[in-house]
């Protein structure tokens, strides 16, 4: 019995207590923080499929409804309805006028064409916005009116209001005069309808709705001449369908969005330079309004002055007296509109907007200005939209990385495993001629007095000459008295048991390693039970001189909880697949603390176990494949471990782990640059298991969002069949891991269970030590508890 | 590796951890609101000043406004020929010019 002194580090319990509390109340704000991303994540997600009309999407459109509760005079009137005064009032385009009106934009791809046609004809128009579209393009509408065109209000997103409660059309309404303030610092009072057309169509479902806008100040916008562009009819039949006969004026529909409308774009000019030189003047819809408001009072004798002091005294005031007016004499105005001043001349700005006594063009004389809450709120909408329109794609692009990464995993795995399986169990394939020199089993102990008993009675079983060396890890359980007590009693003779202060794991292999006898040194934790030929088979492969340390198979015992049998299929898969895989790569990053083998030159030549990480394991393995060494895995060598019992256990146990293995990855960054076989494993192994360990299960939650989202929102089934069909492959590449282990099947009924929760806290897990990584806090060794309840190898062959 | 004994860097990342949860809550709060329309009163009529004004000048004029009705007499011709066709077939334009050719007697 040697006793090691070890050096520094000491878990003083007043730190460890210490730092416990520190962790606790770490736990707090982290966990708000996570859950305050969620939220946000949740919300830009929902805005971003509300802009798209996957959140509260409704593609109703009612047809043939019957008219019989709108006025009759509604739906006879001009395109121009107001309820000023309760009453509906409906205004036409004067003759030899044209309203240009364009619905559905902004579009990123048209508007700008119209904008720079009408700027080039010097021609107004009036565009009816999508106020979805208008947070999406905030900056083509800002030059939209900026250039003195004007806008309306085409809803949100694009419903039939008709089907819609008060509260939504209220919404919408409110939600695009937000858009608009915050994209161009104007509020608007005018409203068109999606799916509208001419006065006539209006039905008892939507008069309701235009009735109630109309009381809030809204004046809806019809048709006359309807282009019917979006029918794709071709540029002439454009142009004709949209030119109102004998002179007449109209309000005339284009759309410069709801998709391609190159025939619009090439319609346009025709459209204006004919319209022209049949002696039209084009103008907006306040234009409009005001070219009849004056022509009523003259025809009514008030007087043509006023017509200018109507629009300095406030357009919705006198606007209505005269509009009134306007329909009365409709008759009389038709040779009136070459008296008023018209459209394109009216940059003389003379409408009052919102009270603010601002001056703006009186060609959008339907503006307000958006000032103070309603600004700084609209403003804040189109920064929260941008922000998703920013948001939701990044985040597709690392769902689809995760895709990618996890099948072609998937595919690589099946492959290479394959292929591994094949050549290795060959029956001419052989690792050179057969070792059958003794080798030292190192089994480091810290308070296993449950498991040590166990593990040497297996050992005692071992085919294999050895030499056990114990190293009791300063164990405050007896756990050295314990284990020459078994050694004892089952008659070994091959036990040595060396007693250190406690120094932690990797100093208790170097101790171990120091102490060997012989040149090959097996590994093992003292929660483990040998197969009786597990160490053979481990050590076959030292027959080829170019192999530095082998991985064992390790399985799990306490298979049958519900945890058990997670783990148990997570390590049929890791070790039947991954290690496989790896093998073949020559990457191996990680030999398992629970069954390895190491070349004893090897790893004194790397210098031994070191305590930089918290993964000793994945350090030493990645030391080895710089240093040359090749790391083979042993599919025969099976151990059977203790896996943790409870999700607090794992969770500890798992942090631990990948904690660590982000310390080895950074420790060996440098192989990376590296030359020779140092550098193959920096260029080749690394990227690989960042990407699978790190970067895959970090990005791992994008796919439980997209599918949830998907489900509740998109579609249900597809969401679901896409689900499945993950669960699928995972469950065929699982099926064929348990297969190539000869594992009974069962098992795998846990696996949908397994994608439900388990996933979740392994990528949860991995967070958190990103986390305390990027902190810088400290992360000890924890022992995990053990029953001793992995005694025998459970249903081996 | 990893670990930062000064406790500078958790100290950084507690802040910027501090002002990521408060962006997000503000980003939420404000798609709320804009969302449901609160802090804001955006239609027309609560936007202008004397919007009560508006209608009442309008009823003033009643007698003006009474005008239309009758005016209107001549217009109605006009769109009768709509209707068949109506939006539904979404064909004005043939039928419309008809319509109003015929109508078209003012």
């Amino acid at each position: 019995m040697t006793t090691t002194s070890s050096r520094g580090r000491r878990r003083a319990p007043t730190r460890m207590s210490r730092a416990a509390g520190k962790a606790a109340a770490l736990q707090k704000p982290r966990v708000i923080l996570a859950l305050l991303l969620l939220l946000a994540l949740t919300s830009v997600m929902l805005l971003d499929g509300y802009l798209r009309a996957e959140v509260g999407g409704d593609q109703r459109v009612r047809t043939g409804a019957s008219a019989g509760k709108v006025p009759d005079k509604v739906l006879d009137g001009g395109p121009i309805l107001t309820f000023q005064g309760g009453q509906a009032t409906t205004v036409s385009v004067p003759d030899k006028t044209i309203a240009l009106t364009f619905d559905d934009g902004p579009n990123p791809t048209w508007t700008p064409q119209v904008l720079k046609i009408l700027q080039e004809y010097d021609v107004p128009g009036t565009f009816f916005l999508v106020g979805s579209m208008v947070s999406r393009y905030p900056s083509i509408v800002k030059d939209m009116v900026d250039e003195g065109n004007e806008v309306g209000i085409h809803t949100f997103t694009h419903v039939d209001l008709s089907y819609q409660s008060d509260a939504r059309v209220d919404r919408e309404m409110e939600q695009t005069q937000l858009a608009l303030a915050g994209a161009a610092g104007i509020t608007t009072t005018l409203f068109r309808a999606p799916y509208s057309s001419e006065t006539d169509a209006i039905d008892n479902y939507s008069w309701p709705i235009y009735e109630k806008l109309g009381e809030d100040g809204y004046t809806s916008v019809f048709v006359d001449t309807d282009s019917d562009d979006w029918k794709k009819p071709g540029v002439s039949k454009i142009i004709k369908w949209a030119t109102p006969e004998d002179g007449k004026g109209a309000s005339v529909l284009f759309h410069d969005a709801g998709g391609e409308r190159s025939q619009t774009i090439k319609a346009l000019p025709t459209y204006i330079k004919k319209m022209k030189a049949a002696g039209y003047t084009f103008t907006t819809i306040s234009g409009v309004m005001q070219e009849q408001n004056a022509a009523a009072r003259q025809a009514t004798g008030t007087g043509q002055q006023q017509a200018a002091s109507a629009a300095g005294a406030g357009a919705a005031t006198e606007g209505t007296t005269g509009t009134e007016g306007a329909t009365a004499t409709e008759g009389a105005t038709g040779e009136q509109p070459g008296n008023v001043p018209n459209g394109e001349g009216g940059t003389s700005g003379t409408g009052v907007n919102g009270g603010t006594g601002q001056t703006i063009n009186r060609l959008q004389a339907a503006h307000r200005e958006a000032t103070g809450v309603t600004l700084y709120e609209g403003k804040a909408l189109i920064a929260a939209v941008t922000l998703a329109e920013w948001t939701v794609p990044t985040l597709s692009v690392g769902l689809m990385v995760v895709g990618v990464a996890v099948m072609g995993r998937f595919g690589m795995m099946l492959i290479l495993a394959r292929r591994h399986y094949r050549k290795r169990n060959k029956r001419r394939f052989s690792w050179g001629p057969t070792v059958t020199r003794p080798v030292s089993v190192i089994v480091p102990a810290y308070n296993e007095k449950e498991c040590i008993a166990n593990t040497l009675k297996s050992l005692a079983k071992s085919t294999h000459p050895i030499e056990i060396i114990i190293v009791d890890d300063g164990s405050d359980d007896n756990t050295s008295e314990i284990s020459r007590e078994a050694a004892r009693d089952l008659g070994m003779t091959n036990v040595r048991v060396i007693r250190q202060e406690n120094a932690g794991k990797p100093a208790a292999l170097n101790n171990g390693v120091r102490s060997a006898s012989y040149d090959i040194v097996v590994m093992m934790d003292g929660d483990t039970v040998f197969e009786p030929d597990a160490v053979h088979q481990l050590v076959q492969p030292f027959a080829d001189p170019k192999v530095g340390a082998v991985a064992g198979n390790a399985k799990v015992g306490n298979r049958d909880t519900i945890i058990g049998a997670w783990q148990h299929i997570e390590y049929v898969m890791g070790f039947n697949l991954d290690r496989r895989m790896y093998d073949l790569l020559r990457c191996m990053p990680t030999i398992p603390g629970a069954i390895g083998a190491f070349r004893r030159e090897a790893v004194l030549e790397v210098g031994g176990m070191s305590e930089d990480t918290l993964a000793e394991d994945t350090d030493i393995t990645i030391a080895m494949h710089r240093g040359g060494w090749q790391v083979v895995y042993q599919e025969h060598a099976k151990a059977w471990t203790e896996a943790p019992g409870s999700l607090k256990q794992l969770w500890s146990q798992r942090y631990r782990w990948s904690y660590g293995t982000m310390q080895a990855l950074w420790k060996h960054r440098k192989s990376l640059t590296d030359k020779g076989p140092s550098g193959r494993f920096g260029r080749v192994g690394m990227p690989l298991v960042v990407l699978f360990q790190i970067i895959t299960p970090v990005f791992a939650p994008l796919i439980d969002v997209f599918t949830i989202y998907s489900m509740i929102f998109v579609d249900f089934q597809a969401a679901l069949l896409a689900w499945l069909a993950v669960l699928g492959v995972q469950l065929g590449c699982a099926a064929y891991a348990f297969r190539l282990d000869r594992e009974k099947y069962r098992y795998l009924l846990m696996m949908p269970l397994q994608q439900l929760a388990y996933r979740q806290m392994m990528y949860l897990v991995l967070i958190h030590s990103c986390i305390t990584a990027l902190t810088g806090g400290r992360l000890r060794w924890q022992k995990l508890k053990r029953t001793g309840e992995v005694g025998t190898p459970a249903g081996v062959s | 590796m990893f670990v930062d004994n000064s406790g500078r860097r958790s100290r950084l990342l507690r802040r910027i951890g501090l002002l990521m949860g408060v962006g997000c809550l503000v980003y939420a709060v404000v798609l709320g609101a804009a969302f449901m329309g609160w802090g804001t009163s955006l239609a027309p009529s609560s936007l202008l000043p004397f919007g009560n004004g508006g209608p009442r000048g309008s009823q003033n004029s009643g007698p003006g406004g009474a005008q239309p009705q009758g005016g209107i007499g001549t217009p109605p011709s006009r769109p009768t020929g709509n209707p068949p066709t109506g939006v539904a077939t979404g064909e004005p334009p043939s039928s419309a010019p008809t319509a109003t050719a015929s109508a078209a007697a003012y």
